[in-house]
């Protein structure tokens, strides 16, 4: 599913969140979205869903405008794992991808069967019965991205796919969204971490976007020789680069 | 679970129909008359009212995602109440046309203050206490219109809102059955039909809208099917308040929060329940009834607090 966002801008409360933003993201890329806090990355998350009111600019998903879908055919062409859960404590975790179905017209016998499998796909099939008040952070993180697979969109927006987990849970996570790519998935992922991003895989084709103020800042590959000095203009922070058996890793530091 | 919720089903309907005798017992023609024409119609009055309040609470604590939205709670009732109160002043009780009537008044004043409640709560961003204390102050509000309202009114329509307002299951036969039925019944269709979007709800109104469901469209269809229901019910018997609130609640401490068992089991427990404390409110006091709203106060809020702490120690 190809995106497209047209010189969007999103204002709360005359405060601009979002500027003259502009991008596209072909079928089966990755882009992924990093800035400092308050950038305005989830903003542009949710203006791509069509769950915020632009203020200026359109946002396209294939040929149509998101604002002329109706929830479902939305739903159809994008799903979204947000950053924080506002799900219910006492639901199972059955409940929880089952309701990612819903865009689907099918018994509730079949809703069922395709969210144990995706259960089981992100390695939890056996947490299908328990409360998500009872799961750990990587369990539930790991349900949401259940979630995402369940919808079966082919584009796929994910905020901080890694927060609060563990790092063996991040490096997990990472790869699972890769695997997704590999298969044609579409992916915008928001992160703070740059370094997760090569646990996706095939660094070379990853697409790095900075956003900054409501910005867009600058853009490159994963793998561009510029992108360490960018990130740390985007961040107001020296970015050193360190080769660790063959990859580019990146090490922040104040700036004297 | 599926155990539980059978359980539930077959002491509820069990409990229901032994209220059937509840009360003085009679021999031959006195006992059939007492039996089928006095208790029958009306336990299935009792019965389509408590079931009709009780998947309302379930629905409106859905739609809210609040454990203390109810149709109390969120202005609904002192809508119809006040709704239904007018058309008492205007003297419109009474005979079949004068029923629908008060019911239309009930439904037109439900509606009012339930839209107008969850329109000042999803203003801004939605907090879980923003409608509470917008149900709180439209409740206020229109409580106020009602006293000024039988302020003005004569000593008759006064006798028969003071009757009407302590909450009672009328005798009213069979023809209150068949009038109350379809309402109860759209109610019941309409909810369990959006038990489906409700549940994405459940999982926060952006992923819900994002998983394809029209969240603003979901609100105002759960809140108009809801507040027909529930104006019927007010419009029939007087405001009767905990059943909302107490029964859905029970049912999900019993079998969990998910919409297709909790709706259901709301509606046949909310039945079970205010027939049980109408069997009650008929026999506590010798020779004369207490107001069924007294004993769903009375039997409801301690059972509430006793799940409450058990679900807390668990």
């Amino acid at each position: 599913m190809k995106l497209r966002l047209e010189d969007v801008g999103v204002l709360r409360k005359h405060r601009a969140l979002l500027e003259h933003v502009s991008l596209t993201l072909e079928p089966g890329q990755l882009l992924a979205l990093v800035g400092p806090n308050g950038a305005g990355k989830t903003t542009l998350l949710r203006a791509a869903l069509g769950l915020t009111r632009l203020s200026h600019g359109s946002v396209w998903l294939g040929d149509a405008n998101v604002s002329a879908l109706t929830a479902k055919q939305r739903a159809a062409r994008v799903a979204w794992l947000p950053q924080h859960s506002n799900a219910a404590e006492e639901l199972s975790a059955l409940d929880v991808v089952m309701a990612a179905r819903f865009r689907f017209d099918e018994p509730s016998a079949q809703s069922e069967s395709e969210a144990k499998k995706a259960l089981v796909r992100v390695g939890v099939g056996d947490v299908a019965p328990r409360a998500l008040a009872t799961l750990s952070g990587g369990e539930r993180q790991r349900v949401a991205l259940a979630g995402l697979l369940a919808q079966a969109a082919p584009l796929l927006l994910v905020d901080e796919p890694g927060n609060h987990l563990d790092p063996a849970q991040q490096v997990d996570v990472y790869r699972l969204l890769g695997e997704l790519w590999q298969q044609g998935s579409s992916v915008v992922c928001v992160t703070h971490d740059v370094n997760l991003l090569r646990h996706l895989g095939n660094p070379g084709e990853v697409r790095v976007a900075g956003v900054a103020q409501g910005k867009l800042r600058f853009e490159c590959r994963f793998t561009a020789p510029e992108l360490p000095d960018k990130l740390g203009e985007l961040f107001g922070m020296t970015m050193h680069s360190l080769m660790l058996g063959g990859h580019r890793v990146l090490l922040p530091e104040r700036s004297p | 679970m599926k155990a539980r919720a059978a359980l539930f089903v077959v002491v509820s309907l069990l409990l229901a129909a032994l209220s059937l005798w509840i009360g003085p017992s009679f021999a031959g023609e006195t006992r059939d008359f007492v039996l089928f024409e006095l208790r029958l119609p009306r336990l299935l009055v009792g019965a389509l009212v408590g079931a009709t309040l009780s998947i309302a609470g379930a629905a409106f604590q859905a739609v809210f995602n609040n454990a203390l939205a109810t149709p109390s709670t969120v202005g609904t009732t002192a809508g119809a109440t006040l709704g239904a109160l007018l058309a008492l002043a205007l003297d419109v009780g009474g005979g079949m046309l004068g029923v629908s009537l008060l019911t239309a008044a009930a439904f037109g004043g439900a509606l009012v203050t339930t839209l107008l409640v969850s329109g000042l709560a999803a203003s801004g961003r939605l907090s879980k206490n923003d409608v509470l204390l917008a149900g709180i102050a439209v409740t206020l509000a229109a409580s106020a219109l009602a006293s000024g309202v039988q302020f003005a009114s004569d000593a008759r329509a006064l006798v028969a809102a003071a009757q009407w307002s302590l909450g009672q299951l009328p005798q009213v036969g069979y023809h209150g059955v068949f009038l109350l039925a379809p309402f109860a019944g759209v109610t019941l269709v309409g909810l369990l039909a959006l038990g489906r979007p409700l549940q994405n709800l459940a999982l926060g109104e952006d992923l819900a809208q994002a998983q394809g469901v029209n969240v603003t469209r979901l609100r105002f269809s759960v809140l108009l099917v809801a507040s027909l229901g529930v104006a019927a019910c007010v419009a029939w018997c007087g405001p009767i308040a905990f059943v909302g609130l107490i029964v859905p609640n029970v049912v999900r401490l019993l079998v969990g929060p998910k919409l297709r068992s909790l709706l259901p089991l709301s509606f046949i427990g909310g039945a079970a329940f205010l027939v049980l404390c109408d069997g009650i409110a008929r026999v506590v006091l010798k020779g004369r009834e207490l107001p069924v709203g007294v004993i769903t106060a009375a039997l409801g809020a301690p059972s509430l607090v006793f799940l409450v702490s058990r679900a807390k120690r668990e």
